[in-house]
């Protein structure tokens, strides 16, 4: 771990955002989606975000994990801030400090399980003879590691969501950034997924925010969330 | 983005969507294939054309002979003259002659002029010998001294009524002579008109013959005449006293034939050229569709943490990998065209030649590759997050 963050561990909160506001221009004007919001998360915390549909949940989980820029406001990242990074640097933060899990559950298609995992190791420069290592143990914590070298088109639905929990987790992340990660599976399949993040956070190692409609699912996270008209409230 | 991770994933990739690909690949590699083909084999077809385009008249064929003044009466080629323009790099081979002017009264009493020419073996080469009627026999070994005649086609057309000559029986001061063969009435200019005998027949039993006073010589190809005939003189009287030297070119037809082959060769460059363009065109629409059906992917990958260099690089090294590969394929066609063509018509190209048309093959497939890549990587590279991710 990267020694500038080591210190502010012990004291601070991993994610510290503050009056954060987001708006898109969408041509024929402005339109605010996120109106100041504030929220802390500490390690080892596991987050629900509730909303309904078009609150922009997803617009603020891009921004958490910096695949969008904010309009205005703070984000520290362990002490750090991280808005103001230059493209390298945020790609770097992406790799190393973050892992998604997107809505619509995407694999790499025509690629196995291993070579789906691979890819963020990659790019995070890891030796090749090492991933095997990362790889398994990722795929130890959603149980899969028995399909290794399954194709990603033949897994079931349950499987595929897992095997994309795996793969945000392979680079060892802080915060995991879930964006309905239970959506598409029945509910047995996403009681498994749930089990497996309530294993995951309890490691203290790791935080993760998840966005969700599922009141089931929100019930398992330690805090919940509701964003509504742009803002946050604590429920 | 390590450079082996890049090379296995981009391999990858294109063996998993090769059915996407092949179409291009088959192009480039078509393309390659000719190029070496023709460079490697260039020069050798074309002394196989020239014996064809022999049609177009005689136009490799230098006469070479000495101007018939009073003083000059004697003058003769010495064998080491003979010996050393066939040693001149260009030429294919050179034949020396005897000659006189004889007649033959047919059977209805009609005189024909008509000139004898004494050659060797070969003036067969030279003159692109090819029997109508007969069968080639060598004069020299087989026939050392005998009395044997090949007609021009003029000749015989002339001297008998009756269309197969072969085995007839020509007279010629006073000797018989058996008619072993019928030259193709094919681009022999004034030859049509000529008999044929062995050289050393001639000198023994024509009376009067003439020194051996004319050489004909044939280069390789229309394109080495330019280069060798400013060089006869020089090499003649290098080797001896040459006084009133004349060297006889059919210029008018030597750039006839060069037209017509610049323009062949300008077809042949072209439609290779065009090939590499449209595989160049082929590579650029496939990656920008692979760019479109992977906006997705690229996507995710950038939410890993892939940098724009890295996306960049993968799509990059795809296009290159597909022409690499695709101009390999060609270089191994190519292969197999350079092997059964030489053995067709009898010839073997240089094996550094080869090799250096493949590096060049494959270095233009590289810049090929790169060039049509280029912007298509430039795109995907430039693609925004999540509007990538929100691509359905
Ligand atoms: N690039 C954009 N330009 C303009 N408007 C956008 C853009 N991206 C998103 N929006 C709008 O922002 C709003 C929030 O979108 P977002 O995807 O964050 O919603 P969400 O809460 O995740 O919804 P859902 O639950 O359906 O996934 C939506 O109304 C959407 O239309
Ligand atoms: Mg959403």
């Amino acid at each position: 771990m990267n020694s500038q963050y080591a210190t502010l561990l012990d004291n601070g909160p991993l994610i510290q955002v503050n009056r954060l506001s987001k708006s898109y221009s969408n041509g024929h004007g402005v339109i605010s989606i996120l109106r100041g919001i504030s929220l802390e998360i500490n390690l080892g915390e596991m987050v629900a975000v509730m909303g309904p549909s078009g609150s922009g949940k997803s617009t603020f989980l891009f921004i958490l994990g910096l695949l969008l820029p904010a309009s205005s406001g703070d984000y520290y990242f362990l002490g750090q801030d991280v808005l103001n990074l230059s493209r390298a640097d945020q790609a770097d933060f992406r790799r190393r400090r973050v892992g998604f899990v997107f809505q619509n559950c995407d694999l790499f298609e025509n690629s196995t399980v291993y070579e789906n995992l691979e890819f963020p190791l990659i790019y995070a420069q890891i030796e090749r003879q090492e991933r095997p290592e990362h790889i398994v143990a990722a795929l130890e914590r959603v149980n899969l590691a028995n399909r290794l070298h399954h194709p990603a088109n033949l897994l079931s639905g349950g499987e595929r969501q897992r095997v994309a929990v795996a793969r945000a987790l392979v680079n060892q992340p802080q915060v995991i950034l879930a964006d309905e990660p239970t959506g598409q599976l029945d509910r047995q399949n996403g009681i498994m997924v749930m089990d497996y993040f309530n294993r995951i956070v309890s490691g203290g190692e790791t935080s993760m925010v998840i966005v969700t409609h599922d009141p089931q699912v929100a019930a398992r996270c330690h805090r919940v969330f509701s964003l509504e008209d742009g803002l946050l409230h604590e429920n | 983005m390590r450079f082996s991770d890049l090379l296995r994933v981009s391999i990858r990739q294109l063996v998993r969507h090769r059915r996407r690909y092949w179409g291009v690949m088959l192009a480039i590699a078509l393309g390659t294939a000719g190029f070496i083909t023709i460079i490697t084999m260039g020069r050798d077809l074309k002394q196989n054309f020239n014996r064809d385009l022999e049609l177009l008249g005689r136009a490799t064929i230098v006469k070479i002979y000495f101007e018939n003044r009073p003083t000059f009466q004697h003058q003769k080629f010495e064998t080491a003259t003979l010996e050393a323009l066939r040693r001149m790099p260009g030429v294919r081979s050179a034949s020396l002659t005897v000659n006189t002017h004889w007649s033959i009264i047919n059977n209805k009493g009609i005189e024909y002029p008509f000139t004898l020419l004494g050659v060797d073996d070969a003036f067969w080469e030279v003159c692109g010998f090819s029997p109508q009627q007969g069968k080639v026999v060598s004069f020299e070994n087989n026939n050392l001294r005998q009395r044997v005649a090949i007609l021009g086609p003029g000749l015989a057309g002339t001297l008998f009524d009756r269309q197969d000559v072969v085995g007839s029986t020509l007279e010629i001061q006073r000797d018989l002579y058996t008619v072993t063969g019928v030259l193709k009435d094919v681009g022999l200019g004034d030859l049509r008109h000529f008999a044929f005998i062995p050289f050393t027949t001639a000198q023994d039993r024509i009376w009067p013959i003439s020194q051996a006073n004319r050489i004909y010589l044939r280069c390789l190809t229309w394109d080495d005449v330019d280069k060798v005939v400013p060089l006869i003189p020089q090499v003649i009287q290098a080797s001896q006293y040459a006084p009133g030297l004349k060297v006889e070119v059919a210029w008018d037809q030597v750039k006839r034939v060069k037209s017509v082959a610049w323009w062949v060769e300008l077809f042949i460059y072209s439609s290779i050229a065009a090939t590499l363009v449209l595989g160049g065109v082929g590579i650029w629409v496939v990656m920008m569709a692979a760019v479109r059906s992977r906006t997705r992917e690229i996507g995710l990958k950038k939410a890993m943490g892939a940098e724009d260099q890295a996306i960049m690089a993968q799509f990059l090294a795809e296009a290159v990998c597909l022409s690499f590969t695709a101009s390999l394929a060609g270089s191994l066609m190519g292969l197999v065209i350079v092997e059964v063509t030489s053995w067709l018509i009898k010839s073997h190209p240089t094996q550094e030649l080869f090799l250096f048309c493949v590096m060049i093959g494959l270095l233009v497939a590289v810049g090929l590759g790169v060039a049509a890549g280029l912007y298509p990587s430039l795109r995907a590279s430039r693609m925004e997050v999540v509007s990538a991710i929100r691509y359905e």
